[in-house]
């Protein structure tokens, strides 16, 4: 039933040329660093304090799992809480803005300033404040640092909605809460994605600076700095292994929620290359 | 064709930034009827105000003077009441909804229940011959068949009348004649009145009962011309001669609106 | 440099580098620059009524709620929230008891260490953040093998691998400022890589084939049409780089031994917090306006090179 005079629908490519093309050198990268790694520190005979041999590092890892796993524990439930109670902060903001416009440029607008001060500075303050054991003054450094793209981001998202768009909601009569809830919220969900991505690695970098400014000792954040000052640089290593893995897990969660919240952006994106 | 007034507009002005030092009059003493089940082509060179009688008619915006009644009501009744759809000269489908959820959303605006505004969008969708992409979203499609889909939209609620401000100005020739052909099948099978913007003769001849030529600065009908061309209009149509006969006829009225521009300037 | 009229970085912002790009982007002219300030001084005038507000309110309730027996969230004493005026008089005091040093010129004194380290980290992110993009742009297989591993080591949490890097400086005897400014810039390349990937793929094909029926090489094609068509996301790019590449600095101080910069003094008022708590709000006050200063002179480039562009 297609219409001879339409050009057809632009079709996604086949699956098995997109994993030869994107995952195939993904994965091939580490594993040639790794390999050369390797090859590099046994070759040269390179210092420990150098750089460990990725042998060196898995078996630190292996041997300190226990005192590791329950280290980054303690780091991760900040980190967590943090960036849940900025996000949470920074839509309902952002979300208040949409609905009082007038006031949404001069809000932005210091808010984007504000953004631009090393928030991580609190850090101290904070544990002065909500106690130094406490994980409300490690989550709420971060969550301060979380706010702002967030805000940032989702505000822009759903003011920069097109009049086309507004004109065709009011052409069917839409409510003000239609519009809001069917229009300009999915409009920002990419904008809000954009901000929680930023906001993760801040959440990580506040969580871990205000551990260093005290508090328990058992956090990912002060292993890794004990065991690069007594020098214990495998184990360093494997600490920042897990930090790393750690990173990369909430990055890829928020990828994943993004790919299934908004399968229409996630198709075009995977195609645009 | 019956007698039945859908538009009336009586005097009709619309004066942007009346205040202001740059207030420009888009439009003046506009007189205009429109019956049920007519097509009414609103045609002239840019600035004439078309699309903005278009839009005071669909209450995108409001005129300063004079009165207009659409389907015996204010605008803004006509609008709140879903008497009308729309269709704008860019497709304007929401990116995250498919094929099909954005040709149910009006229905969904209006607290249709699920099953009966799938249903019926299906319905759209089998007029609009997009059944095969109801899952696909709007990137996927081309422009003629994301501009369909925006059709399917606008008939979805059964309006008795359709707003068309320049729908298919942005498509190429070869879809333009198709959809033409298309948007006539489908006010035939609708009864749909409908009123559409457009600045091609050659398009406002081979789909409208009536013509009306407009003229800018102030914006006002110049005149009207109708259209007298032989049911079904199918693709031979375009080369019989009373269609070239309509389109001179039209083309004259225009080009008179034309010189009375230059020699006011 | 071929004067393209280039569109600005796209306000409709789909993907995270345009996050990136859009982040912290002001517009307008050198009026409007000013309007900022205006609204910067009303939040600090805002913020200190606030400030006040709360802690006179706890004062006067014993910090408890009344009725409900909830303690406030935060306690209202001198110590935990010192008056707004004795923050700001701390700065004209002496830095230590007998010591001919003010405080507010200790402090200036050394968030310029601090800034002089996040300006190198800035430099060195910028200069690798290009390189990367142009290679990016030019080996597509490279792209897609190392791009995903850029993104992940953003992930990574730069803190944790600070005082590696700390431990490699001192190794290398580099002194401790430079070890510092590469913590910086590891933080600073990346907004300035992807952005930057993007702007010199932002030519419009119609561009890219007028280059071709004139026989310009890559290499022209690269200086004429791509480079100044990245420029503003470029700038977009460095903006946020600026940002992160003081918070950097700071946790670069806090790894490395050294005893100058602002982030050292944050930490060393923190640890004499008891016997003058409006010194560490003084240090974060001054580290505050420091990096917004910082920024906004990264704005004020952009806002010189780009003069001739068109404003989006």
């Amino acid at each position: 039933m297609t219409a001879t005079t339409d050009t057809g629908p632009r079709r996604a490519p086949a699956v098995a040329p997109w994993l030869v093309r994107h995952v195939v050198p993904a994965v091939a990268a580490p594993v040639v660093i790794l390999a050369l790694w390797q090859a590099l520190v046994r070759g040269f005979n390179v210092e420990s304090f150098v750089l460990p041999a990725p042998t060196e590092i898995g078996a630190a890892l292996a041997a300190n799992l226990t005192t590791i796993l329950a280290a980054s524990v303690v780091t991760v439930q900040a980190v967590l809480l943090g960036l849940l109670t900025g996000v949470a902060g920074g839509v309902t903001v952002a979300l208040l803005l949409a609905r009082f416009r007038s006031i949404s440029a001069p809000v932005l607008t210091v808010a984007v300033i504000v953004n631009c001060a090393p928030i991580v500075a609190l850090a101290p303050i904070f544990n002065n404040w909500l106690g130094t054991a406490s994980i409300a003054s490690k989550a709420g450094v971060a969550a301060i640092m979380v706010f702002f793209p967030v805000l940032v981001n989702t505000a822009r998202g759903l003011l920069d909605i097109s009049p086309l768009h507004l004109e065709v909601m009011a052409s069917m009569a839409a409510t003000p809460r239609q519009v809001a809830l069917r229009a300009r919220l999915p409009h920002a969900l990419p904008y809000l994605f954009n901000g929680v991505k930023l906001g993760a690695t801040l959440s990580v970098i506040g969580v871990i600076v205000s551990e260093y400014f005290g508090g328990l000792a058992n956090a990912l954040g002060v292993y890794i700095a004990q065991m690069a000052a007594l020098p214990r640089y495998a184990e360093a290593w494997a600490g920042i292994l897990v930090a790393a893995a750690l990173g990369l897990a909430l990055f890829g969660a928020i990828n994943l929620l993004e790919r299934l919240l908004m399968p229409w952006h996630a198709t075009v994106r995977s195609t645009a290359d | 064709m019956s007698d039945r007034v859908v538009i009336d507009a009586d005097a009709l002005g619309k004066v942007f930034d009346a205040s202001g030092q740059k207030s420009v009059t888009a439009l003046h003493d506009i007189n205009l009827t429109v019956r049920a089940g007519e097509f009414v082509s609103l045609l002239g060179p840019s600035g004439c105000g078309k699309s903005t009688l278009l839009r005071v008619m669909a209450d995108l915006t409001s005129p300063t003077s004079g009165r207009i009644e659409v389907n015996g009501k204010n605008p803004e009744q006509a609008r709140t009441s879903r008497d009308y759809g729309m269709v704008f000269q860019q497709p304007g489908l929401f990116d995250w909804r498919s094929v099909l959820g954005n040709v149910e959303l009006p229905l969904q605006l209006a607290g249709v229940a699920k099953s009966e505004r799938r249903s019926r969008a299906r319905e759209m969708l089998e007029l609009v011959r997009l059944s095969d992409f109801a899952r696909h979203f709007p990137w996927q499609l081309s422009g003629g068949m994301q501009q369909r889909v925006a059709i399917a939209r606008a008939l979805t609620g059964s309006p008795k009348l359709l707003f068309m401000d320049e729908p298919l100005g942005a498509l190429d020739e070869m879809n333009r004649e198709y959809l033409q052909g298309e948007l006539l099948r489908i006010w035939d099978s609708t009864k749909t009145t409908i009123v559409f913007v457009t600045h091609s003769v050659a398009e406002a001849v081979f789909l409208s009962n009536r013509v009306v030529i407009m003229s800018p600065r102030p914006g006002q009908v110049a005149t009207t011309v109708d259209v007298d061309l032989p049911a079904p209009r199918t693709a031979e149509v375009r080369t019989a001669p009373e269609f070239y006969d309509t389109v001179t006829e039209v083309r004259t009225a225009l080009h008179a609106v034309l010189a009375g521009e230059e020699a006011v300037a | 440099m071929a004067q393209t009229r280039m569109r600005p970085p796209p306000s409709a912002a789909p993907a995270a580098q345009e996050a990136v790009a859009t982040l912290g982007r002001q517009a307008g002219s050198m009026a409007a620059a000013l309007r900022p300030v205006g609204w910067f001084l009303i939040v600090a005038v805002a913020g200190t009524a606030l400030w006040e507000g709360y802690k006179a309110l706890g004062r006067s309730i014993g910090d408890v709620i009344p009725g409900l027996g909830i303690a406030l969230p935060v306690a209202t004493d001198d110590m935990a929230m010192p008056h707004v005026g004795a923050i700001l008089g701390s700065l004209g005091a002496p830095v230590q008891r007998g010591v001919d040093v003010s405080l507010g010129s200790y402090l200036v004194q050394q968030a310029a260490v601090t800034l002089q380290e996040a300006l190198a980290g800035l430099v060195l992110g910028l200069l690798l953040g290009c390189a990367l993009a142009v290679l990016f742009l030019l080996l597509a297989p490279v792209r897609r093998g190392l791009l995903p591993w850029v993104v992940a080591s953003q992930t990574v949490p730069l803190v944790a691998i600070a005082p590696m890097v700390v431990v490699w400086g001192g190794q290398v005897g580099m002194p401790a400022a430079l070890t510092v400014a590469a913590i910086s810039a590891y933080l600073a390349f990346f907004p300035i890589t992807v952005n930057t990937l993007r702007g010199l793929q932002s030519p419009a094909t119609i561009q890219l084939e007028l280059m071709r029926s004139i026989a310009a090489s890559r290499r022209q094609t690269l200086w004429a049409l791509r480079f100044p068509a990245a420029l503003p996301y470029l700038f977009a790019g460095m903006r946020v780089a600026a940002t992160a590449s003081v918070i950097g600095a700071i946790v670069g101080e806090l790894s490395a031994g050294t005893g100058n910069g602002i982030g050292r003094a944050i930490l060393n008022f923190t640890y004499y917090y008891s016997s003058g708590p409006e010194k560490l709000y003084a240090a974060v006050l001054v580290a505050s306006l420091a990096g917004i200063v910082f920024v906004q002179l990264v704005n004020l480039a952009e806002r010189l090179a780009l003069r001739h562009r068109p404003r989006g």
